[in-house]
């Protein structure tokens, strides 16, 4: 495999439960060893997305590939490559945890007991225990520990942890990372699709931001950062009629001013300067911020 | 050593780490000589990405600031003198230069941000005594 493959290409893709389209004309590249984030509101398509990569649907238009292999065609390999946490993860309710991962694991070639004897401690899970009465939380542990025991070179998480309670869901993100991410830093490549944005913000090497289907925006995590920025003036008196065009989002309130802007950060605190603000202060808004002011706007 | 990390500063989150660790070893909470954290238990703890801190990591290595024994982790360099007097001088200009227009947008006179500047420098050695004073048993 060529390290310059990306982990996963989509091009053009369309598919459409009935006549609505559920995602179009979707174009992304995840490069090898990222953490890639899919943000989008309920229905935005990012399960859609997720299932054309799993080949669980068939695209209608536009393609996918995984590490360069068409996951229709090569369906068995592409399997090997990645393993998958679904948003709602179902198990046989009459075996025991044990027998779950036993199952599991007789589908994979390699299966690394030391980091599953190290989640199971970490998640206090009895291996005795019946599937059929573990909670919603314990499902998605016992399911994580299944996708991040064979050590693919690929995770695909889908809403890992909405429904979750909060420090289900810390412990969660701190298992993904340290333990699918264990090894040389940089090999391992996640998908993660996600509404909960706040949880995952230091994870998130990349972003794609779909809407109604279609990608709105792809950036860097940092970059996004640096460009989308909260301002916020004081002045003595109300504010003069102001040039602010090039802000996304203005409010006003008395002597005050906030703007939400995308990339126009520096050519506005200039302007705001030249009018001599008792207080001006810049913040950058966090990913869950960027996707509100993105969906808003 | 504990980092603490603000998505909302604007800096990118490798450069953070880096900046922390730099005062870390500047205030002395991290000596010459001692490891810094291994990147998997960092990452955990700040609950950022692996590629970020090893990112940080090799930042700090190329800067002088650490020095990596294969097998052992990283450790703060013993002789931290690796950048040469000038550049030092001119990385250190670029930050007081910030320093000096936020004062005058702030309308701080000349005579209080100097004052500030000393006080800081006290703060500072405060803080490095501290660490370096009476040790136990």
């Amino acid at each position: 495999m060529n390290s310059l493959t990306p982990a996963i290409q989509i091009e053009n893709l369309t598919y459409a439960y009935g006549r609505a389209d559920a995602v179009h004309d979707l174009s992304l590249t995840v490069q090898p060893g990222r953490c890639y984030g899919l943000f989008g509101r309920n229905g935005a398509g990012k399960t859609t997305t997720m299932k054309c990569v799993l080949n669980l649907l068939r695209p209608r238009h536009g393609q996918v590939r995984v590490f360069g292999l068409d996951p229709a065609k090569h369906e068995v390999e592409v399997k090997r490559l990645l393993s998958y946490v679904p948003d709602q993860v179902a198990f046989y309710p009459w075996m025991s945890v044990r027998e779950t991962l036993d199952y599991l694991a007789s589908f994979r070639a390699h299966w690394n007991r030391k980091i599953e004897q190290e989640l199971f401690e970490r998640f206090q899970l009895d291996p005795a225990q019946r599937t059929g009465s573990l909670s919603k939380g314990q499902r998605t542990q016992v399911a994580l520990i299944a996708a991040v025991c064979p050590e693919t070179d690929l995770l695909v998480l889908d809403e890992p942890t909405s429904g979750l309670d909060p420090i289900v869901r810390r412990e969660f993100i701190e298992a993904v990372i340290g333990a699918y991410q264990q090894g040389i830093p940089g090999h391992r490549t996640i998908l993660v699709s996600t509404h909960l944005i706040t949880e995952f913000e230091g994870l998130i090497d990349e972003f794609t931001l779909i809407d109604r289907g279609r990608a709105v925006l792809t950036l860097e995590a940092d970059q996004a950062r640096e460009r989308y920025q909260k301002i916020r003036a004081r002045f003595a008196q109300p504010p003069p009629e102001l040039d602010l065009k090039a802000a996304l989002r203005i409010r006003r309130d008395g002597r005050e001013l906030e703007l939400i802007v995308n990339g126009a950060g520096p050519e506005l605190m200039n302007l705001l300067r030249q009018h001599h603000p008792e207080a001006l202060t810049t913040e950058s808004l966090t990913l869950e911020e960027i996707f509100v002011a993105t969906l808003k706007a | 050593m504990i980092l603490q990390i603000n998505f909302k500063s604007g800096m990118p989150i490798y450069l953070q780490i880096v900046d922390q660790i730099k005062a870390a070893a500047a205030s002395g909470a991290l000596r010459p000589g001692e490891a810094l954290p291994s990147i998997r238990p960092l990452s955990e703890e700040l609950r950022v990405n692996r590629n970020t801190v090893a990112k940080a990591y090799s930042e700090l290595e190329s800067l002088g600031v650490i020095e990596t024994l294969p097998g052992r982790g990283c450790y703060l360099k013993e002789n931290q003198s690796a950048l040469r007097k000038e550049v030092r001088r001119k990385l250190l200009i670029e930050e007081v230069d910030q320093a000096i227009v936020q004062a005058h947008h702030l309308q701080v006179p000349r005579d209080e941000f100097l004052k500030l500047i000393h006080e800081r420098l006290d703060v500072l050695d405060d803080k490095r005594r501290a660490h370096e004073g009476p040790k136990e048993d």
